[in-house]
C-alpha cells in the first residue's frame, strides 16, 4: 500500500549559530491510508513542527516530505496552497473558524476555493454537518457556539473536501473532558466509516487511548511507532 | 464569497467602522459643498463680469483682439448673427464697432473709445448700455446721440443735452467728425470703462467712421455662460465659415482666467490636504485591523487560500469602507449644497463693493456631477491606491509565523 505521507530524513533548525534550535532531526515516517495515528510526546518534542512540515505550512531544513505523491519541497507558495486546499484538512487547537461566517458558510468556503458549484457546496456541507452531529447549528456563527460545537464544525470543514489526510494539532486542548471525548469518538468513527486518514498531535490520554497507531516523539525525533 | 466575507469583516468592529465612515462622510460632504460653492462662485463672477460689456463670447476679425486696428472688420454681421442665433443655447447676438477719437466740449477734450452699438440688441448681451446713472440709454430711434461713461462726462464737464464734438480717424484713414448730443451717462462701476467709453448708435457710427456696414465684433449671449460654452464648437465652425475668429470668455478676459487658476491652485492645495489627512487616518485604522487579524490570515493560508486572495479580500474591505463613507458624504453634501443652492450665501459687508463690479451680494453653489464626485473620488482612489500597503503585507505572510502571532 502506497503511503499517504512519506517523511525521509526530515530536519528543521530554527535560528543560526549558537542560538540554533534543532526542532526536528532525521525523522523518517510513513502514514498509510486509513491510519488513525497520534503523535505523542512532551511539549517541545517536535509534534507541531512535524505536522507543519507535513501540512506544507513550513518547509524542512533538510530531508523531504511527500504527500499523496507530491514532493512538497519542490513546490512554490501557490502550489503548496493548492496542496493544502485539496489534499490536506486541518483541525487546530483553537478551532480557527471564520468568525463572520455561519457553520455552513465556513464549510462551504473551502469548497468554494476549490471551485465547487453552489448547489453541490450546500449539499455537501449539510451532509457533513449531519455526519458530525450538528446539523441544527448550520446557520449559527462561531461566536454563538460552544467550543465543542466549533471544533465539530472545524472537523467538518477539514473533511468536506475529502482530503488525503486530516492533520489535527491538539484538537482537544481547549475542550472540557466530556466534549473532548465526544470529539475523539467522532474522529474515530469518521476514520472507520469513511476511511479518512488522521494524524493527530496530542498529549491527551483520551485521544491516545483511541489511537490505532501511536507515534511517540522525543527531542525532535521519533522514539517509538506502534500499531495498536 | 471573498467579497461577502470582506463586507462582513467591515462590520466586525461596528464602532470602529462607524467612526471611520463618519470621518470620511464628513470630509466628503465638505468637499462636495466647497467645490460646488467655489465653482458656483466662479460661474457667478465670470457671468457677472462678462455681462457688463463683453457678452459670453465674441466673433472678431482675425488678430483684432491683439491689435485692434479699425480695418480689421467683420464683413457679414447679419449672416453671422443669424447663424449664431440658430444654435441652441444662444439667445442674443449684438454687433458693435469700435473707434478711437477725441471728444470735445468747448475748450476741454479727452480721448475716448467710441463704441457703435445696436440699441435694441446690445442690452440682450451686455448691461453696460443700460447702467444709466442719469438721462437714458440709447434707443433705436436715436441718431446723433451719445452716451458717456460718468468719468468721461465729468472730465469733459458735459451735462445732458450738451453737444459733444467727436473727432477721429475713419476706417479708410480719413477724418471722422461728428457732433452728437449727450442723452445719457452710464456708470458701470469699472473705472476704466467709465473714464473711456462713449456709446453711439451703430448706424451713426457706420456713417461717421465710413464703416460700409461692417462691424468689429459680434457679442453673443445665452441664458447662462455654460449654455454658450456648450455651443462653442458650433460657434467656432460658424467663425471658420465666415473667416473670422470666435473668442470664448477666457480669451476675452484672460486676467479673470488667471485669477481663477490662482484661486483654484490654492483651493486644490487645501482640498488635497484634507483628502491626504483623512486617507492616512483611515489607512492607519485599516492597517491596524490587518495587523490584528494576522493570525486569522495564517489560518486562511493554512486552509489553502492564496495570499493574493486574502490580499484582495482586505483590499475589498477598504473599498467597501471608503465607498460607505464617501457615499454617505455625497448624500449629505448634496443635501447641504441643495439647501444653499436655494438660499445662497451672503458675503457680509461686501455687498456695495461687489455691486460696483456688477457682482451680486449673494453667491450660490452650483452642483454638477463632476463637482460632486471629484472630492469623494479622490478619497476612494487614494485608499484604493494606498491599499497596496496592507495588500503587500498580506502577500508576505507565512502561514506558521502568522498563526503564531
Amino acid at each position: 500500500m502506497e503511503p499517504i505521507v512519506t517523511c525521509r530524513g526530515v530536519g528543521k533548525t530554527f535560528g543560526k549559530g549558537e542560538l540554533a534550535v534543532h526542532a526536528l532531526s532525521g525523522v523518517d515516517l510513513d502514514i498509510l491510508p486509513g491510519d488513525f495515528a497520534t503523535l505523542a510526546g512532551p511539549s517541545g518534542s517536535g509534534k507541531t513542527t512535524l505536522l507543519n512540515m507535513i501540512g506544507g505550512l513550513d518547509s524542512p531544513t533538510v530531508g523531504e516530505v511527500v504527500v499523496d505523491g507530491e514532493n512538497l519541497g519542490l513546490m512554490g507558495k501557490g502550489e503548496l496552497s493548492e496542496i493544502r486546499l485539496r489534499k490536506i484538512g486541518f483541525v487546530f487547537q483553537s478551532f480557527n473558524l471564520i468568525p463572520v461566517m455561519s457553520a455552513t458558510e465556513n464549510i462551504e468556503f473551502v469548497l468554494e476555493l476549490q471551485g465547487v458549484s453552489r448547489s453541490e457546496r450546500r449539499e455537501r456541507s449539510l451532509s457533513i454537518l449531519s455526519d458530525v452531529g450538528i446539523e441544527d447549528l448550520a446557520h449559527r456563527r462561531p461566536g454563538a457556539m460552544s467550543g465543542g460545537q466549533q471544533q465539530r464544525v472545524a472537523v467538518a470543514r477539514a473533511l468536506v473536501s475529502n482530503p488525503a489526510i486530516v492533520l489535527a494539532d491538539e484538537p482537544t486542548a481547549n475542550l472540557d473532558s466530556a466534549t473532548a471525548y465526544d470529539l475523539v469518538r467522532l474522529m474515530r468513527r469518521l476514520n472507520e466509516e469513511h476511511g479518512t486518514t488522521f494524524l493527530i498531535g496530542t498529549h491527551d490520554m483520551r485521544v491516545l487511548e483511541n489511537s490505532r497507531r501511536r507515534i511517540t516523539m522525543i527531542d525532535g525525533g521519533i522514539d517509538t511507532d506502534e500499531r495498536i | 464569497m471573498i467579497f461577502a466575507i470582506a463586507w462582513r469583516n467591515v462590520w466586525r468592529q461596528p464602532t470602529r467602522t462607524i467612526l471611520s465612515v463618519t470621518g470620511m462622510a464628513f470630509t466628503s460632504m465638505l468637499l462636495v459643498f466647497m467645490v460646488s460653492f467655489q465653482f458656483g462662485s466662479y460661474d457667478t463672477m465670470k457671468a457677472s463680469m462678462l455681462r457688463i460689456n463683453d457678452g459670453f463670447g465674441q466673433f472678431q476679425a482675425h488678430g483684432y483682439l491683439d491689435e485692434p486696428d479699425m480695418a480689421k472688420t467683420v464683413t457679414s454681421p447679419s449672416k453671422i448673427m443669424d447663424a449664431a442665433l440658430a444654435l441652441p443655447g444662444i439667445t442674443a447676438a449684438a454687433p458693435r464697432a469700435n473707434g478711437f477719437g477725441l471728444l470735445a466740449n468747448g475748450e476741454r477734450s479727452f480721448a475716448a473709445a467710441v463704441v457703435g452699438l445696436d440699441p435694441a440688441a446690445d442690452p440682450e448681451v451686455a448691461k453696460i448700455s443700460t447702467m444709466i446713472k442719469s438721462g437714458r440709454a440709447l434707443s433705436p430711434e436715436d441718431d446723433a446721440s451719445i452716451v458717456l461713461g460718468e468719468g468721461l462726462a465729468r472730465n469733459l464737464r458735459v451735462d445732458l443735452g450738451d453737444p459733444v464734438t467727436l473727432l477721429g480717424s475713419a476706417v479708410d484713414g480719413s477724418v471722422a467728425a461728428d457732433v452728437l448730443t449727450l442723452v445719457g451717462i452710464f456708470g458701470a462701476g469699472v473705472p476704466e470703462l467709465d473714464r473711456q467709453i462713449a456709446q453711439m448708435p451703430l448706424s451713426r457710427f457706420n456713417e461717421t467712421f465710413f464703416m460700409d456696414g461692417d462691424v468689429h465684433l459680434i457679442a453673443v449671449s445665452g441664458p447662462s455662460l455654460p449654455s454658450v460654452e456648450a455651443a462653442e464648437q458650433q460657434l467656432t465652425h460658424i467663425a471658420n465659415d465666415f473667416e473670422v475668429t470666435y473668442l470664448d470668455w477666457a480669451e476675452l478676459r484672460p486676467e479673470v482666467r488667471q485669477a481663477i487658476s490662482l484661486d483654484q491652485s490654492t483651493a486644490m492645495l487645501m482640498y488635497g490636504t484634507l483628502v491626504v489627512v483623512v486617507v492616512f487616518v483611515i489607512l492607519n485604522t485599516l492597517y491596524m485591523s490587518v495587523l490584528e487579524r494576522t493570525r486569522e490570515f495564517g489560518m486562511l493560508l493554512a486552509l489553502g487560500m492564496k495570499p493574493g486572495q486574502i490580499g484582495r479580500m482586505v483590499w475589498a474591505e477598504m473599498i467597501f469602507l471608503s465607498l460607505l463613507g464617501t457615499g454617505s458624504g455625497i448624500i449629505l453634501g448634496i443635501a447641504l449644497t441643495a439647501y444653499f443652492q436655494n438660499v445662497g450665501i451672503g458675503i457680509e459687508g461686501m455687498g456695495d463693493v461687489y455691486a460696483e463690479w456688477g457682482l451680486p451680494s449673494r453667491f450660490y453653489p452650483v452642483m454638477t456631477l463632476e463637482r460632486v464626485l471629484v472630492g469623494p473620488a479622490a478619497i476612494v482612489g487614494s485608499i484604493a491606491l494606498l491599499g497596496i500597503i496592507p495588500y503587500r503585507r498580506v502577500l508576505g505572510l507565512e502561514p506558521v509565523k502568522a498563526m503564531a502571532s
